[in-house]
């Protein structure tokens, strides 16, 4: 009788440290004590059961957002991480900087202090990363809100930057391209008013024409291009390779001519077509074109041609011998109005706008561009575009 | 000298402490992997800010030095490592030199960015100093892989990439004194630019060593065995008797 008790009171001791601190009741019998003591055990698993289920639902949601996200405790040793900041783990090279920024922000976080620093990694690829952390608080019994852990926010803020730089450069760029011949229109104008010798009249008059042009063409540009951006291209047709080449080189020859630059044409294949606008398309080309030989010292030649590349695309490949495009600009040289060396493009007078023009062409034909370039050997840029576009689409055929 | 002295925890195991070692070294490296282009663009766009930047930044690489230099040393003192242990400690404390050299080279790039402050550089030299970066930083890059992944076929590449470079190096200097010959660089100007292909040449042999080092690591085996194979080899026929 006596061994039952104890036997009952232990069974119920265990079943009071699975549920904690409760109101308990004790058992009559032995077989009363291990049935409750069964379904404490049930409940507790159950409990642990939607835990774990919570706890990886947390998981898998933290692993879904973009920013990486890393937790430590109080001595900055990393308890978690999401999917975006696992990359960081036993890195080399510049993410091993990275890897060490973290431990270095979690530790002070653990002592309680903020931080933040953008680290750039010159890669390649070229990125920046910006890290955020801070202490994890909770409050005590008293009320005082303590340290216990830190979390760190780890972020590729590169696309960002570039954005940012892309509209700060934007509206800069668009304001001197405006207002410089405007500005230099005024001052003619006025050097006009005041002079009475007809012959300087006259080569200040066809100063200001030159003024006038520069604007007008840079005015069709902006014009052209957000025509382009707009616009899915509507005149579709069946566009003969060989055709957009040779109206592209047309326009350029004359300008070659003056530059004392070569222009070579590999025959194109009759036979390549594509679908599209072929006004857009010779634009395009043309561009290409013309930036090639604008660029390209007197000596120097101008290749083109045009093949059906492995992939089953149309590339058509401009390439020159000139001064080539530094790395750092290659990535923006599509950007409306930017400019590599703006002192050459002053004296070539483009209107900062070709480049763009390209980009929207080749994006509305589901095409691709791409440039290769090293300064002082030349450029060389592939426009690529689908033999048949992914779009049903109706053909007048010729 | 207590235990509580010592600034590494010797009482914990040694492949611990092998492994820190590693990871020092890594991070070590990636400021000098991360340095080389960024001393490049410096030169390139003449940033006096950044150029100012790299040279402090070499100070905490030196720091680093000293100390995982005198850590190698506990350890073999201590620990008495044998075998792939000991020869892994050894490759460390080559590879520190190496490396820490390797930073002071970025630091002489930029530093070179100063002195040429305010003259331009034509382009054909600007794109292979662009060019020398690039391929200087890959063999760094590849070399610290192949140390990390114990890569000895990896390490024995490298020798084969370091010829890319010593060829853009050759081309370089043929431009520099063609582009004084034209004029468009002065004596002053051509001196400092070909010291900068020296720096670049310079970390591509840093890059072979550390290869040659990995090789060691993993393999036992010695880039001084060829050549002390060949003196061997011509001490022994000297030895023997002429035939006939």
């Amino acid at each position: 009788m006596f061994g039952s008790r104890a036997l009952r009171n232990r069974l119920d001791r265990i079943r009071a440290r699975v549920d904690g601190p409760v109101i308990r009741t004790s058992s009559p019998t032995v077989g009363e004590a291990v049935d409750r003591l069964a379904s404490s055990v049930e409940r507790h698993l159950a409990d642990h059961a939607a835990e774990t289920a919570a706890a990886s639902r947390l998981t898998r949601a933290f692993d879904l957002i973009p920013q990486g996200i890393v937790l430590a405790d109080v001595t900055g040793t990393i308890a978690f991480r999401n999917r975006a900041a696992s990359g960081f783990v036993d890195a080399r090279h510049g993410e091993a900087l990275v890897e060490q920024a973290i431990g270095e922000m979690l530790a002070a976080a653990g002592l309680g202090k903020r931080g933040t620093r953008t680290i750039d990694l010159f890669g390649p690829p070229r990125r920046a990363i910006e890290l955020r952390a801070g202490p994890l608080r909770v409050d005590d019994e008293a009320g005082e809100p303590t340290v216990v852990g830190a979390f760190l926010i780890l972020d590729d803020v590169s696309e960002r930057q570039r954005l940012d730089a892309v509209r700060r450069d934007f509206v800069a760029n668009i304001s001197h391209e405006l207002k410089t011949p405007i500005g230099a229109l005024g001052v003619l104008a006025e050097t006009i008013v005041a002079e009475d010798d007809p012959a300087v009249t006259a080569r200040l008059a066809e100063r200001m024409q030159q003024e006038a042009f520069r604007v007008a063409s840079t005015i069709d540009d902006l014009m052209q291009l957000s025509r382009i951006e707009s616009d899915e291209p509507t005149d579709l047709e069946l566009v003969a390779v060989a055709e957009v080449v040779d109206g592209a080189v047309d326009r350029t020859r004359a300008a070659a001519a003056m530059a004392e630059v070569d222009v070579l044409v590999e025959p194109v294949d009759p036979s390549l077509f594509v679908i599209g606008d072929r006004a857009q398309l010779v634009s395009a080309v043309a561009n290409l074109c013309d930036n090639a030989v604008k660029y390209t010292d007197a000596g120097g030649e101008v290749r083109v041609s045009a093949t059906r590349d492995y992939t089953g695309w149309v590339s058509i490949v401009v390439s020159d011998t000139g001064v080539g495009i530094p790395a750092r600009d290659l990535e923006r040289i599509f950007e409306r109005f930017y400019r590599v060396d703006r002192a050459r493009s002053r004296e070539t007078g483009g209107t900062g706008l070709g480049l763009s023009i390209v980009r929207h062409v080749v994006a509305n034909h589901h095409g691709e561009i791409t440039v290769r370039s090293r300064e002082g050997e030349g450029s060389t840029f592939t426009f690529r575009v689908p033999l048949v576009s992914p779009e049903p689409i109706d053909v007048d055929r010729p | 000298m207590t235990d509580a002295d010592l600034p590494l925890d010797v009482r914990r195991g040694f492949h611990h402490t092998l492994e820190e070692i590693r990871q020092e070294m890594v991070h070590m490296a990636a400021l000098v992997t991360e340095g080389i282009p960024r001393a490049t663009e410096t030169l390139l766009s003449q940033d006096l800010a950044e150029a100012q930047a790299i040279v402090d930044g070499d100070d905490p690489l030196d720091a680093k030095a000293v100390e995982l230099e005198e850590t190698c040393y506990q350890v073999l003192a201590l620990q008495q490592p044998m075998a792939s242990d000991l020869r892994s400690i050894v490759t460390a404390v080559r590879m520190i030199a190496e490396i820490e050299r390797s930073g002071d080279l970025v630091v002489n790039i930029a530093k070179s960015a100063r002195r040429i402050l305010g003259n331009e550089i034509p382009a054909r030299l600007r794109g292979l100093i662009g060019q020398m970066g690039e391929e200087a930083t890959t063999l760094f890059r590849v070399a610290m892989d192949s140390y990390i992944d114990g890569d000895a076929a990896l390490a024995a590449a490298i020798d084969d990439l370091d010829d890319r470079l010593d060829s853009l190096h050759r081309d370089y200097i043929q431009e520099i004194f063609r582009a004084n010959h034209d004029g468009d660089i002065s004596v002053q100007v051509a001196i400092q630019l070909a010291l900068v292909g020296r720096y670049y040449e310079r970390i591509g042999d840093h890059a072979v060593n550390i290869g040659e080092r990995v090789r060691y690591m993993v393999t036992g085996w010695l880039p001084e065995h060829t050549g002390a194979a060949r003196v061997a080899a011509r001490r022994s026929s000297r030895d023997e008797p002429p035939r006939g």
